[in-house]
């Protein structure tokens, strides 16, 4: 039986033309368009050097890091100039950018550094990129000073140090190509694409898992008085809606790397994973929405595109900077977001391998898949069909 | 006969409305059952309590001898169901669909392969068996609906409306199914408010009316109920009003009605009513056009036990 109905599910999905078009199609259409989009905007971008302003404080002069690399990515004698650096006072860096003379201004509020800008656009995001990438790897350095501390060791403090600024400075090229041409617009859109494409398998499974509930329509009047236990046929047709969804992926993924020339990284095997555990989540979510929210089939659909959309937004599909703005001034909220969770893990996987980063988002959203699986059981349990 | 589903003091409340009042009925073994009332009268509510789709507030229900819950699978696997809605999926074609339904029942493949085609061949779609739902009649549609609820050879059937909105040729042909599955020993639960149906297919009838049962028995039983006798209609223009004070107070008479060219004379009792009225209308001259007599029926009675009509 446990058969009979994945097979049938499997086929009854397949043959949906309006699921499958919003699950294998629009992602496909979304990615192309994104391809457009922003392609031509970083070629025009390429070549034009970014106007920052410094806030020339103690804090700044006292952070070697970010001083010498600024230092190098300023350079005018270079060719791989990438900024137009002015070094001011706070106020003079406001009026900067409140003017418009520059598009962002960098602030070291102790050892934090703070990003100002006044509007979203490529140039912001090359900026908070390099400041990312500085923070990013002066960390990696620390730990390794700590952990020769630990063992007993007496870390060559200056040598270290000074690989510090040799590998941030040193990386200048890979960050100019790096920062705009990888992780810019494309790379994280590309990332919420694929964030969004297991979101929204999410609807395949609530499309299946309708079928099976007496309250949700017809087809499950018919189900529930079969002679199957409910959570055989919701198991199997649940499988079968994740199986569907996969295959989506599978298409979105080939479809990017072989026909938009994507470029994921060597780490196929984690790409996949991580593919995996986003549609689970996605899959979990739509179970959650389907048995928790109380209104018909066409409610909780809108209920679920409106929240995986939502999630994509928050995660930056519609401009990275939003990303940012979450990840620094509503942290929990990043925290909980799938797509986010998603879109944190493949850059984790591209730009630093795998690492403790990339397995925090995939034990994130196993954990974000039983939680809701959690809150769905007890909203079955409680559906007492006092109305069919 | 013994009893197949025994329903006692079912009680079935939404809010503060009763749908279904403190009902008690049996069905048995081998006869087609017929629950006829208007829409609203509890028909679906009944048939959703006793299959353990809805929860009930009081009463209980047993199938073959066993208390009916959500978990009787056992009881489960001898039952089909034909809701009132169309339940199949879009996606599928017409023998998919009954495969699909089937399967959920029968696990052996050969079995479940002539269980489809008897299941096709009774409802008469084998031309059809590789159409969509969407490629089909509503009259088609609705026989696909039946044999997907059947196909499994239950013992136990309920029907709920499953004729409304068909065209005469798919009804007959439903209801000559229906009577062909009452013939090959399965028990039929069959709902619906065409009076016309239950009198010419059921063994017995039962009559709900906002939840309760107000009459039941064969269709003999249940027309004796009427005050009636006779109906007869005739379709006359040159009737004289003056006329219709002299027939209320014939014998017999129960009462007489004229409008829109038409007569209706309904007896209490008495023999050669027909008769007599064509005499004493020729000779007050009023010519008739055409003369139809009948015997009343379920809707009149349920006139007479309710003071509305069935399709109300």
């Amino acid at each position: 039986m446990f058969g009979h109905n994945f097979k049938y599910t499997f086929k009854v999905l397949m043959r949906n033309r309006m699921l499958l078009f919003w699950t294998f199609v629009f992602p496909l259409v979304l990615g192309t368009m994104f391809k457009l989009a922003f392609s031509n905007i970083e070629n025009s971008e390429k070549l034009n050097v970014i106007p920052i302003a410094i806030v020339d404080n103690e804090d700044f002069q006292g952070n070697e890091a970010f001083r010498r690399t600024f230092e190098t990515l300023s350079d005018e004698s270079s060719d791989e100039q990438m900024f137009d650096t002015v070094y001011v006072s706070k106020d003079e860096a406001d009026t900067l950018l409140s003017d418009g003379d520059v598009d962002g201004v960098l602030y070291m509020n102790g050892a934090e550094p703070e990003i100002w800008i006044h509007e979203n656009g490529i140039n912001q995001t090359v900026l908070q990129y390099v400041v990312d990438e500085i923070v990013h790897t002066s960390a990696i350095m620390e730990k390794r000073v700590q952990n020769e501390l630990e063992q007993g060791a007496m870390p060559d403090i200056e040598g270290l140090y000074k690989n510090v600024m040799e590998q941030v400075a040193g990386r200048k090229s890979n960050l100019v190509d790096a920062s705009r041409a990888n992780m810019s617009y494309t790379m994280i859109e590309y990332y919420t694409l694929i964030a969004m494409a297991c979101l929204y398998g999410g609807i395949l499974g609530m499309t299946a898992l309708s079928r099976n509930l007496p309250n949700m329509g017809n087809l499950g009047k018919r189900t529930a008085i079969v002679p199957i236990s409910k959570a055989k046929t919701m198991f199997s047709s649940l499988l079968a809606a994740y199986c569907t969804q996969l295959i989506g992926l599978a298409i979105l993924f080939v479809y990017t790397i072989f026909v938009m020339k994507v470029d994921y990284g060597e780490n196929l095997p984690y790409v996949i994973l991580l593919a995996l555990a986003g549609s689970l989540a996605g899959l979990t979510l739509a179970i959650m929405v389907t048995t928790v929210v109380k209104t018909g089939e066409n409610g909780k659909l809108g209920i679920l595109i409106g929240i995986t959309m939502a999630c994509c937004f928050l995660s930056g599909m519609m401009g990275i900077t939003m990303k940012y703005i979450i990840e620094k001034h509503v942290p929990f909220l990043d925290k909980i977001n799938p797509a986010s969770m998603i879109t944190d893990g493949y850059y984790a996987l591209y730009y630093y391998g795998v690492d403790k980063r990339f397995w925090m988002d995939v034990a994130s959203l196993g954990i974000f898949s039983a939680f809701m699986l959690l809150v769905s059981a007890q909203g079955l349990r409680r559906q007492k069909y006092d109305s069919i | 006969m013994s009893a197949v589903v025994e329903v006692k003091n079912l009680t079935k409340e939404y809010k503060q409305k009763k749908a279904v009042d403190d009902l008690s009925f049996e069905i048995r073994q081998g006869e087609i059952l017929g629950l006829l009332g208007p829409n609203g009268s509890g028909k679906s509510t009944t048939i959703n309590c006793i299959l353990s789709l809805l929860k009930y507030s009081a009463g209980s229900i047993k199938i073959f001898g066993e208390e009916m819950t959500p978990d009787a699978y056992k009881i489960k696997r001898d039952i089909g169901v034909i809701f009132q809605e169309v339940a199949v999926f879009e996606e599928l074609t017409v023998y998919e669909n009954i495969d699909y339904f089937c399967g959920l029942y029968v696990k052996d493949k050969q079995e479940r392969k002539k269980d489809i085609e008897d299941a096709i061949a009774l409802v008469g779609l084998d031309e059809f068996r590789k159409y969509y739902p969407k490629q089909l009649s509503g009259g088609l549609l609705r026989r696909l609906n039946i044999a997907c609820g059947i196909a499994h050879k239950p013992k136990l059937i309920f029907l709920d409306e499953p004729t409304v909105a068909v065209d005469p040729q798919s009804r007959n042909n439903i209801l000559d199914g229906i009577r062909k599955l009452r013939d090959d020993g399965a028990t039929i639960c069959y709902t619906t408010h065409y009076m016309e149906e239950v009198e010419i297919l059921c063994d017995r009838i039962i009559i709900l009316d906002r939840g309760k049962i107000i009459a039941q028995g064969t269709s003999d039983e249940l027309k004796a109920l009427a005050k009636i006798e006779e109906k007869v209609t005739i379709e006359t223009k040159h009737f004289k009003p003056e006329f219709l004070e002299k027939l209320q107070a014939a014998p017999n008479v129960d009462k007489a009605e004229y409008a829109g060219h038409q007569l209706v004379i309904t007896y209490k009792s008495g023999k050669n009513n027909v008769a007599k009225l064509i005499e004493e209308l020729s000779a007050a001259g009023i010519t008739c056009n055409k003369i139809f007599s009948e015997r009343p029926t379920l809707n009149d009675v349920f006139l007479e036990l309710t003071g509305k009509e069935l399709r109300d």
